[in-house]
């Protein structure tokens, strides 16, 4: 049985996928990810899950976003340029980071 | 009782042998235990054991290191611990020495249950060591050790689950339980092996000097009240079932209960000729004078 294997480093921080483990039970597989996945990088908690019980959908089945044209989404209005604008900055630079992946930028 | 003994100079003749003699009991324990698991690496029955036990390797090598470092306060030097030293002036139970019938995984993994709980059993009776360096390396050690023990008792759980398995692990028992038990017997001192008058003195010292704080029958003890009914349980059967009664695990391991060759007294088995023969071989064949290091003390 496959577990997929997600790390992660610190408190707080997402779990990411880090590879899978071959085992017959959740408990076994949580003794070989710390071996494979937490013994060389700091880590703070693993998560196995059973490879069957991830759920997945594709690009063949749906019309993903991230395609199209967002200009009208750009914080013009806005001032960034202050403190309390955190947000809108983050917000722009996934904006600019979308069009360059598109290939726009 | 806390760390109060910072160096040998601190120490009389005597202590300074029930010192020595404890560390080769532990060091030479955990490095050829980690000699013979290596010899599974690419021959585990997945990936995954396999990485799992060359991790437990590697710990236990690391380990014997620690120790064989403490050692070196007494005079010794790493290369001839390891490399220089005669057959019999190894202190290891004869546990570790056992050679591995060709892929039999339960006799890896019921060796290494075995082990591990008497491992926890001598670590909480090091932790208040009065000798600071050996109370300083339990902690780090324990933290690996936690793991070692419970990736064993799952295995073993496991295999004790199928018809197959659990016939394998029977047979391991047999096989393994009496060397087992040299784990508990007594050290002849580092000069004289084989001279059995001073063994129990030198294992009273090392109670008494309070490097460690159980004694052997104490942790035999301990050991045999986990063991045997953790194997009672999943149906495998020790010779150690017969002796106990209404959970009394305090009984005398005679002589015929245990193996021609205990180990501790510096008599081994023959597999541990060819074990030692093997692993000295490339240090011999290019003459070296030193061992091998990547970090100047082990931490």
């Amino acid at each position: 049985m496959i577990w997929e294997v997600f790390r992660q480093e610190k408190q707080g921080d997402y779990h990411t996928h880090c590879g899978n483990v071959h085992a017959p039970d959740r408990e076994m597989a949580k003794q070989f990810a710390a071996i494979q996945h937490g013994r060389r990088k700091p880590t703070n908690s693993l998560w196995v899950v059973p490879k069957e019980e991830v759920g997945e959908t594709d690009a063949d089945d749906v019309a993903f976003g991230g395609t199209t044209d967002k200009a009208y989404r750009w914080a013009t209005a806005y001032n960034p340029d202050v403190d309390h604008a955190e947000e809108v900055v983050e917000s722009e630079g996934q904006q600019a980071e979308a069009e360059k992946q598109r290939g726009d930028a | 009782m806390s760390a109060t003994l910072e160096s040998p100079a601190d120490l009389d003749d005597e202590e300074r042998e029930a010192l020595e003699t404890l560390l080769k009991r532990l060091g030479d324990d955990e490095y050829v235990l980690a000699e013979r698991y290596t010899e599974w690496q690419v021959k585990a029955p997945t990936l995954e054991s396999d990485l799992a036990l060359a991790n437990n390797a590697q710990d236990e090598l690391g380990h014997a290191r620690l120790w064989y470092d403490v050692l070196e306060d007494l005079g010794y030097e790493e290369h001839e611990l390891v490399y220089e030293r005669e057959a019999d002036e190894w202190r290891h139970s004869t546990l570790v020495e056992r050679p591995f019938a060709e892929g039999d995984w339960a006799d890896a993994v019921l060796r290494h249950y075995l082990y591990d709980v008497a491992e926890d059993i001598r670590l909480d009776a090091l932790e208040g060591s009065s000798y600071a360096k050996i109370a300083d390396r339990v902690g780090k050690i324990r933290s690996e050790e936690e793991y070692h023990l419970e990736h064993a008792s799952n295995w073993v759980e496991r295999l004790a689950n199928g018809d197959e398995g659990a016939e394998r692990l029977q047979d391991a028992v047999d096989r393994l339980f009496p060397h087992a038990l040299t784990l508990f017997e007594p050290c002849a001192p580092a000069t004289g092996a084989g001279d059995a008058s001073g063994d129990e003195d030198v294992e009273e010292t090392i109670v008494s000097a309070g490097f460690r704080d159980a004694t052997l029958e104490e942790m035999r003890e301990g050991w045999l009240s986990t063991v045997v009914p953790f194997l009672d349980d999943l149906g495998l059967e020790t010779p150690a079932s017969e002796l106990v009664h209404f959970d009394e695990y305090e009984f005398d391991v005679t002589e015929d209960v245990l193996p021609d060759a205990v180990g501790r007294d510096g008599s081994h088995t023959d597999a541990w000729d060819d074990l030692r023969e093997e692993f000295t071989h490339t240090y011999r064949e290019l003459e070296r004078s030193e061992a091998t290091k990547i970090m100047d003390k082990p931490e």
